[in-house]
């Protein structure tokens, strides 16, 4: 089996089983790719136009 | 009095016993002038964790306009039609989209307090929202016409009986869980959606919790 095909759900999935939680790798990985997403979303700079205007206040509402 | 011949002068149509002029004052003072589509934003709204919430929406979009390619194939057309197949997956992809944006911007949402500043309703209609779109799209997957939504069907019964819901909403009858899914469901995500969004626009968008500006 291929590293690709354990997440892309071609045939049986492989499950990860840790006490009463067991969870498929397909679906883990998703989840962690969901939570690498929403750190970089805090993280990564957003493109501004600070040089256009050059005031923050004006972009007050 | 008349300006034209039959035609009453705008002032002479503002009666407030009028339902109709009645009816407009409410539109017109859902969102505050010039907040419905405001072209700039408080400089806190230039964060990525911002954008997730019109990630959703435009996925939303995506879902409902290859739902409705499908409606015209039938439920059974991208079983038969590559054009259909085509379609069948931007309807599932746009839906997966659409659930880890959405996800994304719950966890925003509930980390950055979202309910403060009287946005309570804001916060209740995105979680509402959050369950019938799970509804939706747990309709869709009975809807798909094959062995897999025959066995999520049989798999779901006994839950939905559990709570009490199998006498209404019978999972195993593939004609009312279709019906559930391109009409009930949908009407329902829609009309929420619209209500969450008149609620952003009409309390703004919230500020992170160490630029709480309203105290």
């Amino acid at each position: 089996m291929s590293g690709l095909s354990i997440v892309v759900a071609e045939g049986p999935g492989k499950y990860i089983h840790w006490g009463v939680i067991q969870i498929s790798v397909a679906n883990l990985a998703i989840i962690g790719a969901m939570v690498l997403l929403f750190i970089l979303a805090l993280v990564v700079p957003f493109p501004t136009h600070d040089d256009e205007s050059g005031d923050q206040e004006g972009q007050g509402r | 009095m008349t300006t034209r011949a039959g035609e009453l002068r705008p002032d002479a149509t503002s009666d407030p016993k009028n339902w109709t002029n009645r009816l407009r004052g409410w539109f017109e003072g859902l969102v505050p002038p010039g907040e419905a589509l405001p072209a700039r934003q408080p400089a806190y709204v230039a964060s990525w964790i911002y954008v997730f919430g019109v990630l959703t929406l435009t996925s939303l979009v995506v879902v409902i306009a290859s739902g409705c390619v499908l409606a015209l194939g039938g439920v059974a057309w991208w079983h038969v039609s590559s054009v259909g197949h085509f379609f069948n997956s931007i309807h599932l992809w746009s839906v997966e989209l659409f659930f880890g944006f959405m996800v994304v911007h719950l966890w925003g949402k509930f980390w950055m307090a979202a309910w403060r500043g009287k946005r309570a309703l804001t916060w209740i209609t995105g979680i509402v929202l959050f369950g019938i779109s799970i509804g939706t799209s747990f309709t869709g997957f009975l809807s798909q016409s094959n062995f897999s939504a025959q066995w999520i069907g049989a798999e779901g019964k006994d839950g939905i009986n559990a709570i009490g819901a199998g006498a209404f909403f019978n999972v195993l009858n593939p004609g009312q869980m279709l019906l559930w899914h391109v009409v009930l469901l949908p009407l329902g995500v829609g009309l929420l959606t619209l209500l969450h969004i008149i609620l952003v626009r009409r309390h703004g968008v919230v500020p992170p919790l160490d630029a709480d500006l309203e105290g």
